[in-house]
């Protein structure tokens, strides 16, 4: 037993699984107070998440998430994440995030119904994080 | 008699009729598969969320929780005051007894309670619709969410749970009861009620797997971690219930328009012997005529 010790990664949204115990040797979770970075070995603890990039690291491979409000859950070397939606960076169109941005912003300045503010606020949050990462990812290239 | 155009006629019709109903279950049955993958996908973090819950819950003491928003969601609420009822239907009819017995149980269930106030938050427009024609009751719609089958997603699920808490949370409401329709198979359906609010039976068993749990550090504070972790227990719980109702949806509209087009493929068979029959029998007539009127020419 004289491996690494790793980390494994479980990434789950209401609408799929991301990441089933993925090994990874560096996770960084979006905490409620600030980035909280993960190593093998760390304390177990469980986190509050908001909105931002889950990022990780494992050998050569590196991944960016956005990752939308939800909780974090360390313990032995595990990492379970309970989001409310996850994405893949590559996954992600630029484009079609700034549409979302500006149709979004249309619909709160029109004030409409209740509902429809409702969710374009939510749709919102999510383009802001999506356009987020993926000028993080141009910078990170 | 019928005569052979009006036969022909409603043959054409019963066919284009056919058309629509097969149309509509070969529909449901591709959207059903997308329904079922889904609720499979949405189980590992309903297990997972439970699993923290209960473990989150039972690290705490009963101090801690007190007083807290999440204490509230707990307790049980002094009996005899106002009910809240969540009915989640279909949008469109054409499937079967779905939405029927569903508004049967739901019309049991108001005249259970009828000396009391009973807000009403109504998911699909034929419950909208039910509710709105229901009369001389002490009804208040409280929110309807129309229109997201079959497309539901965790979204509508989390504006459903918003609302459901801003009406436990701002009116005197004993309990939320949900009432929908569970995916038992695809050929039955099970109307299922369920107590959302206050929580209590959600919560399982503490301390499984033994861990030990007094070393865990916690960012925020443990009450408010709950208090922010039981609304999308229940955004969560009511996603699972509006996939299981929109794959219920689709798994009666399904079979009841397999059995809409086989009625209607009967319904032809029948027509075709009718409208051959009354062929023959204006040929046999026709030759009649023609040999007994050359007999009487030609003496």
């Amino acid at each position: 037993m004289d491996e690494k010790p790793v980390i494994l990664l479980t990434v789950v949204t209401p609408e799929k699984t991301v990441l089933s115990e993925h090994p990874v040797d560096f996770v960084v979770l979006p905490a409620f107070g600030g980035e909280l970075g993960v190593l093998p070995g760390h304390a177990p603890e469980v986190v509050q998440l908001k909105e931002g990039f889950l990022r990780y690291s494992s050998g050569k491979e590196k991944e960016v998430f956005s990752a939308l409000s939800g909780f974090a859950e360390i313990y032995d070397n595990r990492v379970l994440v309970l989001a409310e939606a996850a994405e893949l960076a590559k996954e992600i169109d630029e484009e079609r995030a700034k549409q979302a941005w500006r149709k979004a912003k249309d619909a709160i300045a029109l004030q409409g119904d209740q509902i429809d503010i409702d969710e374009a606020q939510a749709s919102l949050k999510r383009a802001a994080v999506r356009l987020k990462l993926a000028e993080y990812r141009k910078k990170h290239k | 008699m019928a005569s052979l155009r009006d036969i022909r006629k409603h043959i054409d019709s019963v066919k284009s009729i056919k058309q629509i109903t097969y149309a509509m279950k070969m529909v449901a049955a591709a959207r059903i598969k997308r329904a079922q993958s889904s609720i499979l996908a949405s189980r590992p973090f309903a297990a997972e969320m439970d699993r923290l819950i209960a473990d989150l819950y039972c690290e705490l003491g009963e101090d801690d929780i007190a007083g807290t928003q999440a204490k509230e969601l707990f307790a049980a609420r002094h009996k005899g005051g106002a009910v809240c009822l969540v009915l989640v239907t279909a949008d469109k009819g054409l499937c079967g007894s779905f939405n029927t017995n569903l508004l049967k149980a739901a019309t049991a269930w108001i005249k259970g309670h009828r000396n009391r106030k009973i807000y009403v938050v109504a998911v699909g427009r034929k419950g909208r619709d039910f509710i709105k024609r229901l009369k001389g009751l002490d009804l208040e719609m409280a929110f309807e969410l129309v229109g997201i089958f079959p497309k539901a997603g965790y979204a509508h699920a989390q504006l459903l749970a918003d609302n459901i808490f801003k009406i436990y949370q701002t009116l005197p409401v004993e309990s939320v009861t949900l009432l929908y329709n569970e995916f038992k198979s695809m050929m039955a359906q099970r109307i299922v009620t369920d107590q959302v609010l206050p929580l209590t039976a959600h919560i399982s068993g503490c301390g499984v797997k033994g861990r030990t749990r007094a070393d865990f550090a916690f960012e925020p504070g443990k009450a408010e971690l709950l208090g922010a972790l039981l609304p999308r227990h229940v955004g969560a719980q009511l996603y699972r219930m509006l996939l299981e109702s929109q794959a219920a949806e689709l798994a009666a509209r399904m079979s009841a328009m397999e059995s809409a087009s086989k009625n209607a493929s009967e319904l032809i068979d029948g027509l075709t012997l009718k409208m051959n029959k009354t062929r023959q029998a204006m040929i046999t007539t026709e030759l009649n005529e023609i040999v007994s009127g050359s007999e009487a020419l030609g003496g």
